[in-house]
């Protein structure tokens, strides 16, 4: 009997593998539309660039299972996905990567700098580029103006999300409608913001809304208080807040920094009207509320918020749930959903996809009902390629729940406000 | 936090990049045990500097201690690969969600006249203190500890007398890692954490052991201090925004004035 030695072992264990891992007969792929789908899914954004990832591709199955691009034949759509993990400069990377494998559209990147990387190769390579989350404005402006002034020709940038000067707006109109409708008129409202490109833009957005509107209640705007982020403590921070004897206090917050800042507000016992926060994640996702408990209780944020009148929201927030362990259908799995919808119905109208101009044209006229967060309107797209319908909805931890409060056509229970004292 | 890399530094002269990490999982563990046995952070950080014990001589065994004569570059490829490993296993495990242990004792605070007092904060200073003082009496009163100062101040004169110097090291490693294991276990319900937090807490320890001096236990310890104290200063007197602006400023400062740090020696 031969004895199989390791070098015959081997010759066998390669040539079986080759045999049974080679090509077969040659089997027809069916062809896909494929989306570059970009998001922060490790680093410090890893939890909602991975929300981002999961809505984007339910909403891609959901498009698949009612039969594809139906105007194209039930063309299927296909996502690839990228990591920008979270550093700007691999929006880039990860948008060229996606692109030479065949990605036709970019879609991403929830935070502002890393979508802002990615618009250079959208405009270089043609590629027509849904942004699904990012706030600051230039992204999409300084596009419409080098496509204005000549310097490009066409802009493949969009986005279907609230800029952080319509943030601002709608924060300083929501928080003057609620003290109105609560007939108080705060005297000292204390802006606490967390010193990065977002909570510096947010800020910047909701300073520059109130100066304009000039309304009854008073924003202390000499006296804002910034934060590092991440912070290790805010213990001084609440305490100056404190020493300025707030009415009520105003925080742009990243999650791990809620987790600092409401049980220090409750700690150092502030005797305050209310939280109200004009735009930023923290205060209402299930695992900050399940951390935080009642130091979030009552507690406001405006923020783009899904429709949860919408019965086809509520069946995806469902699946959502379940398919994310528990997870509530928020600002970042939404709007990532709602911009594989907004792809569908372009591509549904689409001249031609293999012509990069036919998709934006389809993009330019876009008039779209079916998203599922909340609009003021149908999604299209204005001269600078955003959505003015994009709007945020004040939402409020009530009984441990994120839930809308206003306005009141997207309210789903009485907002609670003052708060109540402990 | 900052002894743990003190220690390791000053016996092995490793740089453990992979110190903050450490620490997150020691976060971690503390969070299982009091979401899953309901056990609190401040009695369970004794089970995780055990862990952390464990995990910091399997790395010393298995890694560490091949790369002892390597150029300091190759070390800290080394230690950068571990926290990688370790930010993104934790990242696995436990999701990109950030986290706080919940405890009765980070609920309570005191009043005392204008001031209020974080008890949580305060019990863990006194435990700070406690477990610094229980090392330094480990290093400087037991036979074992002793061995371990020969085996950092000449591990060649260490071997002569027979210390088997590799099994000194893993001691050393792992009770550096149960240190931070326990630091972590102890901010567990004041700091939220999350897989990446593990960099910005490395060079906090970083800060504070340059500042102290590098394998100095009580520069770490009053290292530790400058910087907090010199943070909340900042901020008061500053911007908040611009707190860390002090602690670094006292770093390039020590840097400048005194390289060894505070409580440094001299490299001969």
């Amino acid at each position: 009997m031969t004895r199989l030695t390791r070098r015959t072992f081997l010759k066998i264990a390669v040539g079986g593998a080759a045999v049974v891992g080679g090509p077969g007969a040659p089997r027809a792929q069916a062809k896909t539309f494929k989306i570059g789908a970009v998001h922060p899914v490790t680093g410090p954004l890893a939890e909602p660039g991975q929300a981002c990832r999961l809505g984007a591709q339910m909403a891609v199955e959901a498009v698949n299972a009612a039969g594809g691009i139906k105007g194209k034949g039930g063309l299927k759509l296909e996502l690839l996905v990228g990591d920008t993990q979270t550093k700007p400069e691999n929006g880039r990377v990860e948008a060229e990567r996606v692109v030479n494998q065949g990605a036709q559209m970019l879609l991403g990147s929830f935070d502002s700098g890393s979508t802002n990387a990615m618009v250079s190769v959208a405009q270089q390579k043609r590629v027509p580029f849904l942004i699904d989350i990012a706030a600051a404005d230039p992204i999409t402006a300084n596009v419409a103006k080098s496509v204005k002034e000549g310097q490009q020709k066409v802009q493949y940038v969009y986005r279907n999300f609230p800029t952080a000067s319509s943030f601002g707006r709608k924060a300083v109109q929501y928080f003057t409608e609620i003290f109105a409708e609560a007939k108080v008129t705060p005297k000292r409202v204390v802006l606490m913001y967390c010193n990065d490109l977002f909570g510096q833009s947010q800020s910047r957005g909701f300073l520059a809304a109130y100066k304009v509107a000039k309304p009854a209640w008073t924003l202390l705007e000499d006296d804002v208080i910034a934060w590092p982020e991440p912070p290790s403590d805010l213990s001084t921070e609440v305490s100056k807040a404190k020493a300025l004897k707030p009415d009520v206090i105003s925080p742009i917050t990243r999650p791990a920094s809620a987790q600092l800042l409401l049980p220090e507000i409750r700690k150092q016992r502030l005797d305050i009207l209310g939280i109200i926060g004009p735009g930023s994640p923290g205060f209402y996702e299930a695992g900050q509320i399940a951390v935080l408990k009642d130091d979030v209780e009552y507690a406001m944020v405006s923020n783009p918020w899904a429709n949860f009148k919408n019965p086809r929201t509520n069946q995806v927030a469902d699946e959502y749930k379940k398919r994310s362990h528990g997870k509530t259908f928020d600002t970042n799995s939404g709007y990532s959903y709602d911009a594989i919808l907004v792809i569908a119905d372009v591509l549904e109208r689409a001249t031609n996809l293999d012509d990069a101009d036919a998709i934006v044209d389809a993009l330019k006229t876009t008039n779209y009902t079916g998203g599922l967060m909340q609009y003021a309107g149908p999604i299209h797209f204005n001269e600078l390629g955003d959505n003015p319908n994009a709007v945020t909805t004040m939402t409020q931890i009530l009984g441990q729940k994120a839930v809308a409060v206003w306005p009141r056509e997207a309210a789903l229970q009485k907002f609670v406000f003052p708060r109540p004292r402990a | 936090m900052a002894v743990g890399l003190t220690l390791i530094f000053g016996v092995m002269r490793v740089v453990n990049f992979a110190h903050g990490d450490m620490m997150v999982w020691g976060m971690y563990l503390a969070f299982v045990l009091s979401t899953r046995a309901g056990i609190d952070p401040y009695v369970s950080f004794v089970v995780c500097a055990a862990a952390l014990f464990v995990l910091g001589v399997a790395v010393q065994r298995g890694l560490v201690d091949r790369i002892l004569a390597a150029p300091h570059e190759m070390q800290i490829l080394l230690m950068l690969g571990v926290a990688l490993v370790l930010e993104n296993t934790a990242l696995l495990a436990f999701g990109p969600e950030p986290a706080r242990v919940r405890s009765p004792l980070a609920r309570l605070t005191w009043d005392v006249g204008p001031l209020y007092v974080d008890v949580a904060r305060l019990v863990t200073f006194g435990l700070a203190i406690v477990l610094t003082l229980a090392l330094s009496l480990f290093l400087f009163h037991t036979e074992r500890g002793r061995l371990i100062r020969a085996a950092a101040d000449n591990p060649y004169g260490a071997m002569v007398i027979g210390t088997d110097v590799r099994r000194v090291y893993a001691t050393a490693f792992g009770i550096g890692a149960a240190c931070v294991g326990a630091a972590g276990a102890l901010v567990s319900p004041i700091l939220p954490f999350q897989p990446p937090t593990g960099l910005s807490l490395s060079v906090t320890s970083f800060n504070i052991v340059i500042i102290g001096g590098m394998g100095s236990l009580l520069g770490a310890f009053i290292g530790g201090l400058l910087v907090s104290v010199a943070e909340s200063l900042g901020a008061v007197f500053l911007r908040p925004s611009l707190k860390e602006l002090f602690s670094f400023s006292l770093l390039i400062l020590i840097l400048l004035l005194r390289p060894a740090g505070l409580f440094g020696r001299r490299a001969s």
